[in-house]
């Protein structure tokens, strides 16, 4: 089973402002498995997810997810399936920590009480039961991202695309929600910068460069020395699952 | 959500005995009895009290009412798509384009040419003029329509029809003048009951609307790609709220002229009340905002009575301590 795509990119290209920015990507992410996208800044792993949850519009290619292309998708099974974790700030004006999550679970068919259960149990796993009814606008960046986090926890999705879950968050939750991610063992497509972080939790990665794939493979195939120095710039590998990086290469 | 039901309620009778009060109280000298003969239409009722309640007051209340509710849910609503707190009603140049027209009207246009049209019918258009205009300047195929683009597109766009309002005024007859700025600052007198219809089904027509996508506005205050993520389609509800906006706050300034602040404050009020979730926001906002206008225009029949004061004036003064205060309140969170 577990080689049945859930996620399926084909050539997929997307310029912004006339530039490209994805050029000619593919990849295929099978169900229940962890899928990194690594690369330096600008490197277009943040424009493939955003055409993943349909907030950019590909200029040519296709992408489907669970063999359906993103276009046939209506909004209630979207929200079923699809949980993302995406880099923008809303006003959020007026609303609690509590709402914020609830309102990531419009659409699901949830009795209420199933309902609070689900949002209790994620604001726990995020740390944030206490403050439940804090206004989400005046609370730190790493507790926001908590919130949104929690959001997605709530919703219980059969995909997770995660843009920098790492961002803003301390150590130890880093590691308690992706955790948390892992043991649900669904299919989970994520951008890190942190690649110690990305080889602990990916059971497969890819590098992106100047929006194209460069490599597809296990932590141990793709984070090698070659692969650092081409993609990344810099002299390291990795060596027992920790990154080991020597220097940058000018 | 109890809690928010029970100051929904208390709202409701708050703002029907101000209604009341609205239709008791002015500048006519009579006895208690007589107001509640003529309101309840009682054969020796006074037949003057009579006209005066049923004829001149009654929609007159009924009016201001209409345009506090509409202007705050279109506050509220452009408040949650464009992300800004500041935003309002007249955000995409509709005052200032329907103050153009109005103002044009009244100094330059034939007097047959006004009184046919009349100076609502052309103030609406002026402002759907204005709204398309910032409409066209904003849109472009295959975005979601950037709240800062459409901020500055309104700006752009109320800036030009402003200069030609202050052009108008300037080289205008100055009595014709005294008239037109009368207008620009607002009144809800000579309102009757033929006016009420068509704003009253607008609004009823755009709560309605708003109610039923409260689920995916509460979205957009996650930010635009979130609520993309979340399947909520941004561009096609951006688009229909500022068409429903634009409905709503044109009619209104035809019938009461430019009304600031209600747009603007009452959402702010409002979600201090009873957060800023769209079910529970919606209906409080459309009393608040009835409340608040029903109250000021009252002031402004009975304060410098027998003379009366515009809306605009006397809501500025009292807007400013409330928006001081939210100010204080929220300023952290921007």
């Amino acid at each position: 089973m577990r080689s049945d795509p859930m996620i399926e990119i084909e050539n997929l290209s997307i310029k912004l402002g006339g530039l490209p920015r994805v050029d000619d990507f593919s990849l295929s992410v099978p169900k229940g498995a962890f899928h990194g996208l690594l690369g330096p800044n600008g490197a277009g792993k943040t424009t493939v997810l955003r055409a993943l949850y349909r907030a950019q519009k590909p200029d040519n290619g296709i992408v489907r997810i669970n063999g359906k292309p993103l276009s046939t998708w209506s909004q209630a099974a979207w929200m079923r399936t699809v949980g993302a974790l995406v880099q923008d700030g809303g006003s959020l004006q007026g609303l609690t920590i509590r709402d914020v999550v609830e309102i990531g679970m419009m659409n699901l068919p949830l009795s209420a009480g199933e309902r609070d259960a689900r949002i209790a149990e994620a604001l726990q796993i995020a740390g944030l039961a206490e403050m439940a009814q804090a206004e989400a606008a005046l609370v730190s960046g790493g507790e926001r991202q908590k919130t949104h986090i929690a959001q997605i926890l709530a919703r219980a999705p059969e995909v997770y695309i995660l843009d920098e879950p790492s961002n803003h968050l301390d150590l130890c939750y880093q590691i308690l929600l992706l955790d948390e991610i892992k043991r649900r063992g669904k299919t989970v497509i994520a951008t890190f910068h942190d690649l110690t972080l990305a080889a602990r939790y990916c059971d497969t990665m890819t590098l992106m460069r100047g929006g194209r794939h460069i490599v597809t493979g296990t932590p141990e195939d793709v984070l090698t020395q070659d692969n650092m120095a081409e993609v990344f710039r810099v002299k390291g590998q990795l060596e027992n699952g920790m990154m080991r990086i020597v220097s940058a290469i000018t | 959500m109890r809690c928010q039901f029970k100051l929904t309620i208390l709202a409701v009778i708050i703002l029907i005995v101000a209604m009341l009060a609205g239709v008791f109280f002015g500048t006519a000298d009579v006895t208690w009895a007589d107001r509640w003969a003529a309101l309840t239409g009682a054969p020796d009722a006074p037949r003057t009290l009579s006209l005066i309640l049923w004829q001149w007051r009654m929609p007159r209340v009924l009016v201001v009412a209409i345009v506090g509710a509409s202007l705050a849910l279109a506050g509220v609503m452009m408040q949650t798509v464009l992300h800004n707190p500041l935003a309002d009603p007249y955000l995409m140049g509709l005052s200032s384009g329907a103050s153009a027209a109005a103002v044009g009207a009244i100094l330059w246009l034939p007097s047959w040419v006004a009184s046919t049209l009349g100076v609502p019918l052309i103030a609406f258009l002026g402002a759907v003029g204005a709204f398309v205009l910032t409409l066209g300047l904003s849109y472009r195929r295959g975005t979601m329509m950037s709240p800062l683009v459409v901020i500055l597109a309104g700006v752009a766009v109320s800036l030009m029809f402003q200069s030609m309002t202050a052009f108008f005024l300037y080289v205008g007859d100055p009595h014709a003048t005294r008239t037109a700025l009368g207008w620009l600052m607002g009144t809800a007198a000579g309102a009757t009951w033929s006016e009420l219809w068509l704003p009253l089904a607008a609004l009823c027509g755009v709560t309605v609307f708003a109610l039923s996508r409260a689920q995916n506005l509460d979205a957009l205050l996650l930010g635009d790609e979130r609520a993309t993520a979340l399947g909520v389609p941004v561009r096609g509800l951006r688009v229909v709220v500022f068409c429903a906006v634009a409905l709503l706050a044109g009619l209104s300034v035809a019938i009461v002229g430019i009304v600031g602040f209600v747009g603007l404050i009452v959402p702010h009020m409002a979600r201090l009340l009873v957060g800023g979730r769209h079910l529970a926001l919606i209906p409080f906002s459309l009393i608040l905002g009835a409340l608040v206008l029903v109250v000021v225009d009252l002031m402004c029949r009975v304060m410098l009575a027998p003379e009366e004061m515009p809306l605009g004036v006397l809501l500025a003064i009292f807007a400013a301590p409330p928006f001081i205060l939210i100010l204080r309140r929220v300023r952290h969170a921007f």
